[in-house]
């Protein structure tokens, strides 16, 4: 148990650290749950209008009203500086003018060129807002041949444009839908990027300062056994990042706006496994002795890397197939895969759960075995051995 | 009376509660080796740190060549070269390159300067390892390099801050030697350790200190004649009656004795023939004895008789 | 003498590449993600691959039927489409291997699992059907004669609106993740500069005590050691630029050297952060290190890196922010070149940066020179 005792005293010492660390994830975390206002999840997204009305006449603020009633209308100043920066950072999605002599235009049927768009991004949404602009000057220009005057066609338009198709959610026998609030279920998805951060950041200073070389080549001299020494560092570490986790499960149980039940406690014990990994995953990066710098580039490039690959930080539908079946090499990959049965977003199915998260564990394990097998090569005297030889080819 | 080069003034230096250095006085002429000698703990190295203006301190005043020392004072730095206690070297400079840097911080002149490499490293005789990398090198190696780069520049005062830790015996002979060879070219030396041999054999004027204190101060010879002691001698004798150690306690000169079983010690204060008067009393009650061996003062036992305990618990 | 510090700050840096190495490999480890998972999402998302539908025929509807099939053939078909009774269409959309299932009769509805895009994009095709089919039953009620007006008029070219170019540099939404990952690169060089203070500081390593001890005043020994690391943080971020440019294909614009000047700059930017927080206070290196990654963090995290709207929104709720985010004047340098024809803002950014690298310096400088410690 000395090993084991140590490191908590070890520990200590690095407190202050682990103290500036956690308060700036928990602020990400948060802050990411809040920030993702759907990522690319819609049923159909509201998008973020801005219209310019040049003509400003009956019928072309009918057309403000039909766009309005499915988006969201935000004004801006006409300036195209203003214009770029609202659509280039998302505030706006898209800019709609309607030029002058609309009116006149549509009321004897012309329908080109009615109104200008501009917009940053060729996505699914904006896409469909320039097809339906387009249907609706033909739509309105229809119910106008068939005999309506301009105003009545235009509302009729409208409305006809607007009747929702009738659409059913598929309940299957084992679907249980949504477990977690969409809040809570963000939440989760992003705790993956805390976690692997957190704790590589702060466990590796710990690890590092046990295996310091003067202190290694020690307790390589003494009798205990390299595994018995890797478990007790193991148990030490796996305590530690438990008592950060349930900080973070504790935030969770607020998101999730009360205490966990029933099915979502799956989501505890899906990020506990999960935080296992980050756990063998921190002790086999730190069996390498790297230097406290390289581990936190390192811990960026793992942390920010796996998120992106995995559907952390872009949600997995989205990612292509050949990402996907990339991103199953990723531990993350399957914990996102259970997040989302849990948000509803695929069919719950308790066969995939249960897979998933032993693919997590397994992980774990793997890591963890890779990580004694490495710790008894690099520690059980072969460096000692080297160093040696190298010291003595010098000496005079 | 020569130049002096290092005056200390009434120097305090407190860490929270624990005085580190307590209204401590030095004053260093020209030419001197001075020796800075007292167990671990005791202040000399904060003392150094206060010298070269990398502490602050919280009383006194220190003045070099004439001058108030200060963190910008470059021209008395300039003069100063200072080995630390620490190996201060660049791992990922060879020799040649970690000396050639640290000289170049002193002496912009390449001509010279290169010049002034090359002596330091025929000085401290690491010409075969000029290409290596510090991390190769053995550990008293690795001190020669770290005081090469600390005198290259041919500074006028230099402080050695216990160089010889943790150095085998050829090495430190070497390092005393080259100490002693510097002093001869003009240079003023500070050197501390808790080594007494050492400070012994190098050093023209020695301060003792304890808890922060100057206890004392003077050339060895002054120091040991500030003691009562003046000789010790040891006896190896099995069985001694407490009737004959109390005889011989009361003999002239014998000031102390000691007995532990198997050895007896007796300290002398002054007087001839302080031996035989011993011997003669275990004759006279037909004790016989083993090795006899009898030593002049040490600066340990100065120290021991000045506050009680010894410099250094035996080897260390 | 300052050319004698650059010279073995530089040899220093050559000899323990390790850190350098990580600078230079990380953004092309991010920026090879970025860029496989950005592609995946232009095919999953703005390629519109056609969608594997299922359509249950519960009553006749030749007329759906027949629109069904006309948007199911051809190269850019919309739907991809089986027709099948209901058992094995539920079977299909639990498996995965259609989207949702069109029920057509009287009423034509849809019935999906999840609520992605190519659900909502069959459930829009529907409603356009809806449409046709009222505007064609309003026409027969009010008067027959005019129906085939009413189909000329459906069928009419759609060319109500018309698209307005933006920009003359490339709109790549992505692009900004890109921009971002340059100026992580950057803002990372804190790292190297933290280690400046590390090596020149009397309490923090025995090499800094020594240094402190020579002639060489400290403002010469860390400025040439400043330059040092801004050379090495210049041929990491020429290195990024060049692999993002090059090897990964995002444009950044007509005005590449300008580019190259800007991350360069940022790179410098990131270094004199990590002077200054290295200079600060008696605190451990530890924790200094951490500090700084912390900070570059959130920094990055508020650039939109992570999630790319968060800038987005920053702009609405503190337009003031993003002009003080370090991270975010690097990476809105990229956009301001690659967007606006003029330099306006590009120049109120490098203006920004030279400040901060400025003030850094500065204060770093000042924080450290002819300084004491307490204890070391």
């Amino acid at each position: 148990m000395q090993v084991f005792n140590a490191f908590f005293k070890v520990l200590r010492s690095k407190l202050g650290l682990a103290l500036i660390y956690i308060p700036v994830f928990i602020a990400m975390t948060i802050g990411l749950t809040f920030a993702d206002n759907g990522g690319g999840v819609f049923e159909q997204e509201r998008l973020n209008v801005c219209i310019f009305d040049e003509d400003a006449t009956p019928l072309s603020s009918a057309l403000c009203d039909f766009i309005g009633k499915r988006n969201d209308l935000v004004p801006l100043e006409n300036d195209r500086d203003v214009i770029i920066d609202a659509l280039y950072y998302g505030c706006v999605d898209y800019v709609l003018t309607i030029k002058s002599g609309y009116a006149d235009k549509l009321s004897v049927g012309k329908t080109d060129e009615l109104y200008e768009s501009m917009r940053m991004h060729d996505t699914y949404s904006t896409v469909y807002m320039t097809q339906m602009l387009n249907e609706y000057a033909n739509t309105v220009s229809a119910y106008i041949a068939g005999g309506n005057d301009a105003i009545t066609a235009a509302g009729k338009a409208g409305e006809a444009m607007l009747k929702d198709a009738e659409v059913n959610t598929a309940k299957f026998d084992d679907n249980s839908g949504a477990v977690l609030t969409s809040t809570a279920a963000l939440y989760f998805r992003f705790l993956v990027y805390a976690l692997i951060g957190l704790t590589m950041s702060t466990l590796c200073p710990v690890l590092l300062a046990m295996s310091r070389k003067d202190i290694r080549y020690r307790t390589n001299c003494s009798g205990i056994r390299p595994n018995s020494y890797t478990l007790q560092i193991l148990a030490g570490c796996v305590i530690y990042i438990i008592a950060i986790w349930a900080v973070f499960v504790a935030i969770g149980a607020v998101m999730n706006g009360g205490v966990f039940e029933g099915a979502q406690w799956i989501a505890v014990l899906n990020s506990f496994v999960f935080m296992l990994f980050t756990t063998m995953l921190t002790i086999f990066v730190s069996s390498f002795d790297p230097s406290i710098n390289i581990i936190n580039i390192i811990t960026q490039v793992i942390s920010i890397g796996m998120c992106f690959l995995s559907g952390v930080f872009i949600d997995q539908s989205m990612l292509g197939e050949g990402v996907l079946s990339a991103a199953r090499f990723l531990p993350a990959y399957w914990y996102i895969r259970v997040n989302r049965m849990l948000e509803g977003s695929e069919p719950f199915d308790q066969n995939t759960l249960v897979l998933s998260i032993a693919i997590e564990l397994g992980f774990a394990v793997v890591l963890a075995f890779m990580t004694l097998l490495i710790r008894r090569v690099r520690y059980g005297g072969m460096t000692v051995h080297k160093a040696q030889t190298s010291a003595a080819c010098i000496t005079e | 009376m020569k130049n002096s080069v290092v005056k200390i003034d009434n120097l305090v230096k407190r860490y929270g509660d624990l005085t580190a250095l307590d209204h401590l006085s030095l004053d260093i002429a020209e030419g001197e080796v001075f020796g800075l000698l007292g167990p671990n703990g005791s202040g000399k190295t904060t003392t150094i740190n206060c010298l070269l203006s990398l502490l602050t301190y919280d009383k006194g005043d220190i003045e070099l060549f004439g001058k108030k020392m200060s963190p910008t004072a470059y021209n008395i730095k300039k003069e100063i070269g200072v080995i630390m206690q620490n190996v201060a070297v660049f791992d990922e400079l060879t020799v040649y390159e970690n000396i050639d840097y640290f000289c170049g911080l002193y002496i912009n002149d390449k001509a010279q300067r290169k010049q002034y490499v090359d002596e330091a490293v025929k000085f401290v005789g690491l010409e075969e390892f000029l290409k290596s990398r510090p991390k190769k090198l053995s550990g008293g190696l690795l001190r020669r390099l770290n005081i090469a780069c600390g005198i290259a520049h041919k500074p006028k005062l230099i402080i050695l801050d216990e160089p010889t830790v943790a150095v085998d015996p050829q090495s430190r002979n070497k390092i005393l030697e080259g100490i002693e060879q510097l002093n001869r070219e003009g240079a003023t030396v500070i050197y501390t350790s808790h080594y007494m041999e050492e400070v012994e054999q190098i050093c023209t004027r020695i301060a003792i200190m304890d808890k922060g204190k100057k206890i004392a101060e003077g050339t060895k010879d002054e120091l040991k004649r500030m003691i009562r002691n003046t000789e010790t001698m040891n006896i190896e004798i099995i069985d001694l009656p407490d009737e004959v150690r109390s005889k011989i306690s009361v003999l002239p000169h014998v000031y102390n004795t000691e007995y532990d079983g198997s050895k007896l010690t007796v300290y002398c204060s002054g007087g001839k023939h302080n031996l035989t008067r011993v011997l003669g009393v275990l004759q006279e009650h037909e004790l016989g004895f083993g090795r006899v061996y009898s030593e002049l003062p040490t600066l340990n036992d100065v120290f021991l008789e000045i506050t009680g305990k010894a410099l250094r618990d035996k080897e260390d | 003498m300052f050319f004698h510090n650059l010279k073995y700050e530089l040899l220093i840096n050559l000899r323990a590449p390790a850190l350098i190495a990580w600078l230079m490999i990380f953004p092309i480890f991010l920026g090879t993600v970025f860029k496989i998972g950005f592609g995946s999402i232009y095919e999953t998302v703005d390629s519109f691959g056609s969608i594997p539908t299922a359509v249950v025929e519960t009553k006749e509807n030749e007329i759906f039927r027949s629109v069904v099939e006309s948007v199911s053939e051809g190269d850019n078909k919309l739907l991809d489409v089986t027709f099948t009774d209901e058992e094995n269409a539920l079977r299909m959309l639990k498996d995965g291997d259609v989207k949702g299932i069109i029920y057509s009769g009287d009423k034509v509805t849809l019935t999906v699992v999840g609520k992605g895009i190519q659900e909502t994009i069959i459930k829009s095709f529907i409603e356009q059907y809806n449409v046709y089919a009222d505007i064609i039953t309003d026409a027969v009620r009010n008067d027959p004669a005019r129906a085939q007006d009413v189909i000329a008029a459906l069928s009419a070219d759609m060319t109500a609106c018309r698209e307005v170019p933006l920009t003359q540099g490339d709109p790549d939404h992505y692009a900004q993740y890109f921009y971002n990952l340059i100026a992580m690169v950057a803002i990372f060089g804190s790292v190297t500069g933290l280690h400046i203070t590390e090596t020149n500081q009397a309490n923090m390593s025995a090499l800094g005590a020594r240094r402190n001890c020579s002639p060489t005043p400290k403002s010469a020994s860390l400025t040439a050691a400043l330059a040092g690391s801004f050379i090495a943080q210049a041929v990491c971020m020429t290195i990024c630029v060049t692999f993002i440019q090059f090897a990964l294909k995002i444009d950044f614009g007509e005005r590449l050297p300008l580019v190259y000047a800007a991350a360069i700059i940022g790179g410098c930017l990131g270094v004199t952060m990590g002077f200054f927080i290295g200079s600060i206070g008696r605190l451990s290196s530890e924790v200094k290190n951490g500090i700084a990654m912390t900070v570059s963090m959130l920094c990055c995290f508020l650039s939109g890196l992570m999630v790319g709207n968060i800038k987005g929104l920053l702009a609405e709720k503190i337009p003031w922010f993003n002009n003080v985010n370090p991270v975010a004047i690097i990476s809105d340098c990229f956009y301001c070149l690659n967007i606006y024809s003029d330099f306006d803002r590009f120049s109120f950014k490098m203006i920004s940066m030279a400040v901060y690298i400025v003030v850094f310096t500065s204060l770093g400088i000042i924080l450290s020179r002819g300084k004491k410690y307490a204890s070391i």
